[in-house]
């Protein structure tokens, strides 16, 4: 940890007036040439974080290191960081090719070495030959290019982007997002993205920080956020789920209401209170009745999504959520009578790290 | 404004343009009795012999142009009042450029009221601010008696009765209307651009010179013509603080007309400032497109 690249240590931001603080005492870190991403619902706080990071708001405590110098008195414009801002900010009195020499401009750089990084940084976004538009000649997907060659040829030590995709229609959003990651891999640079979209969380960054209402939920790669959330937040915001409130019963063993013994995988003292979570795509249509964790019911309500059938089965008092792929044989129809089951495995148990 | 004419044009059914040109109707109607009429009449006034020819008709001549054009008087009026036109206009451009920078950035929960403020003279009528600016600037108003009392001058610094007072008369009247202008005229600034220019490492400086001064020009070019164009056409802060000696084109259609009753000349002095005012404009816009593009 300490020879992480940026590390983020306890900060905290109470806006002049407010009750709460936006971002109250949050922590971590990232070693160098790391994606993460900041994700959680509007509101929580990630847009706060990433300003007090890049100097544009002061912490109200707490520091921001890099390489472990506290960089929190250094003002913005000496901080060497890039920012692509949601709605781009490219400047719109000048070209492309000028929006990118900008931060070379500022740095002094004579204009042959300028003319050739611009020149390259075009090449990296691929919008070589663009350089002589007007930035209102550029569409939306061009214009977040240009934002991120602009932010990148200065060679930041950190690159920050808020919400960078939010902008963009469904098609151009995968494409960027693949293209970010990319980008973001071949030059190497520690990047900070924030978002509300699990999926371009989960599919672009190498760990996660969720947030909600100001604090720091979980931080960890896309597997452990998904696969062994720690909080019910966090288990609830990303992905679906079925969720339990059980008492430990036996080893591996929970009561639920309303359903048979739970088996599950983890430790828990036996007579605690626990919260337990099975993921849609985790339940199986194989199920015995009688067998351990073989629920029966009457499926309620069929989703026809493409690749996969949501089936809502109501199994006593319950409703279970479960995802089958649409391949998967003879596919059940309203009203059956199906048996689903689980493996223990993939019963998890909220708050605790898996056996 | 033309814009607004001209949009629908093209590609609009025909049943459509025959709304817009009915909808459009009584404005035309008002703006030919009341503008267009009067300037041709006008014109044609320039090109009597006298007032009752530029009243009945008559006969045509060039004598009110001649005069205008070949007596030295007449060229002195034309670069005092362009003098006291571009000194009002930097001046009140320069001095109106923070509050108006200011009212556009602040995140204050005031600045409407601050707004309404900075615009507030407008209710006043520019008679009564005159008056005022003689009270302050007479020869026996408060800067004048302050220093002598604290016997810093012994004599009377003439800052009214010449073109310095209309000056600062004017610069002062005029400050509110380059402030709207410039209002309506920043929209490209925003503060997320500049954010975006200190995170490349531009000082605050550098932010100002290099983005919001570009992004701003089109709002104070805008002002500067509007305070010019009132400045140049004023008539009665030039005559009062002025106190006869300050002579400018308002103040001499003002004398033609009402003194010597030679309404030619009037005319004539008129369209010179007409095409004072066509020719700034077409300048005005030359550097709009120019900044614009
Ligand atoms: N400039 C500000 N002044 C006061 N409160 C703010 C300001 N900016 C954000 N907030 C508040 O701080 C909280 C977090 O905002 P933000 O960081 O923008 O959230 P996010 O980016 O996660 O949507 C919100 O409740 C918001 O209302
Ligand atoms: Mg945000």
């Amino acid at each position: 940890m300490a020879d992480h690249h940026v590390i983020i240590d306890n900060l905290v931001k109470t806006y002049p007036g407010a009750q709460k603080p936006s971002v109250d005492h949050v922590s971590f870190s990232l070693p160098r040439g790391e994606m993460l991403a900041l994700l959680g619902p509007s509101g929580c706080g990630k847009t706060t974080i990433l300003r007090m990071i890049a100097g544009l708001i002061a912490p109200s405590s707490g520091a921001i290191r890099l390489d472990g110098r506290d960089v929190s008195a250094i003002p913005v414009y000496k901080r060497n960081m890039g920012m692509v801002f949601q709605a781009y900010a490219l400047f719109p009195h000048m070209t492309v090719a000028e929006n990118i020499s900008f931060g070379l401009e500022m740095r002094k750089v004579g204009r042959a070495e300028r003319e050739e990084r611009v020149r390259k940084a075009l090449d990296l976004v691929k919008l070589a030959g663009f350089g002589e538009r007007k930035v209102s000649q550029l569409s939306g997907g061009q214009q977040q290019r240009a934002a991120i060659a602009r932010s990148l040829v200065i060679e930041p030590e950190l690159l920050l982007l808020d919400e960078p995709l939010s902008n963009l229609d469904a098609k151009l959003r995968d494409e960027m997002r693949d293209e970010i990651r990319d980008i973001q891999a071949r030059t190497g640079v520690t990047a900070i993205f924030v978002t509300h979209d699990q999926d371009e969380a989960l599919s672009m960054a190498d760990r996660l920080a969720v947030m909600s209402a100001g604090k720091l939920e979980q931080i960890g790669t896309p597997l452990d956020i998904f696969d062994r959330p720690q909080t019910h937040f966090v288990a609830s915001f990303i992905g679906a789920g079925t969720f339990f409130e059980g008492r430990v019963a036996g080893p591996g063993l929970a009561e639920v209401d309303g359903l048979p013994l739970l088996h599950f995988a983890g430790e828990a003292a036996i007579g605690s209170s626990i919260k337990l979570m099975v993921r849609p795509h985790r339940l199986l249509l194989a199920g015995e009745p009688g067998q351990p964790n073989s629920f029966s019911g009457v499926v309620e309500h069929i989703v026809y999504r493409g690749q996969i059938l949501t089936l809502s089965v109501r199994c006593g008092s319950r409703v279970l959520q479960a995802d089958l792929p649409t391949h998967a044989g003879v596919l059940p129809k309203k009203g059956d009578n199906v048996t689903l089951t689980v493996a223990p495995d993939d019963v998890t148990l909220i708050g605790r790290e898996a056996a | 404004m033309s814009a607004a004419v001209t949009a629908p044009a093209s590609g609009a059914p025909a049943a459509s343009r025959g709304i817009l040109l009915i909808l459009l109707l009584p404005g035309l109607v008002a703006l030919i009795i009341t503008f267009l009429l009067p300037l041709l009449w006008l014109l044609r006034a320039s090109f009597a012999s006298s007032a009752v020819g530029a009243l009945s008709g008559g006969d045509w001549t060039l004598e009110a142009y001649t005069t205008v054009l070949f007596d030295p008087f007449y060229w002195r009026v034309a670069w005092n009042t362009l003098v006291v036109g571009f000194n009002v206009a930097i001046f009140a451009v320069i001095l109106s450029y923070p509050i108006a920078l200011f009212l556009v950035r602040t995140q204050s929960r005031f600045r409407g009221v601050l707004t309404a403020l900075a615009v507030a003279p407008l209710l006043t009528s520019s008679v009564v601010r005159t008056y005022g600016w003689m009270v302050i600037l007479g020869d026996r108003g408060v800067i004048n008696s302050t220093l002598q009392s604290l016997s810093l001058t012994d004599g009377v610094i003439r800052l009214t009765n010449n073109s310095f007072g209309a000056t600062v008369a004017l610069i002062e009247i005029l400050m509110p209307y380059a402030i709207l202008a410039m209002l309506s005229g920043f929209g490209r600034l925003n503060v997320q651009l500049e954010e975006a220019a200190a995170m490349l490492g531009a000082s605050r400086l550098k932010v100002f010179t290099r983005i919001v001064l570009p992004l701003s020009l089109p709002g104070v070019l805008t002002a500067a013509l509007l305070v010019f164009v009132l400045a140049i056409s004023a008539f009665v802060t030039p005559r009062l603080m002025g106190g006869g000696r300050v002579f400018v084109l308002g103040t001499e259609v003002f004398n033609e007309a009402t003194v010597t009753l030679n309404w030619p000349l009037a005319a004539a002095l008129s369209v010179m400032l007409l095409v004072l005012f066509s020719s700034i404009i077409l300048l005005y816009q030359r550097a709009l497109r120019a900044l614009e593009v």
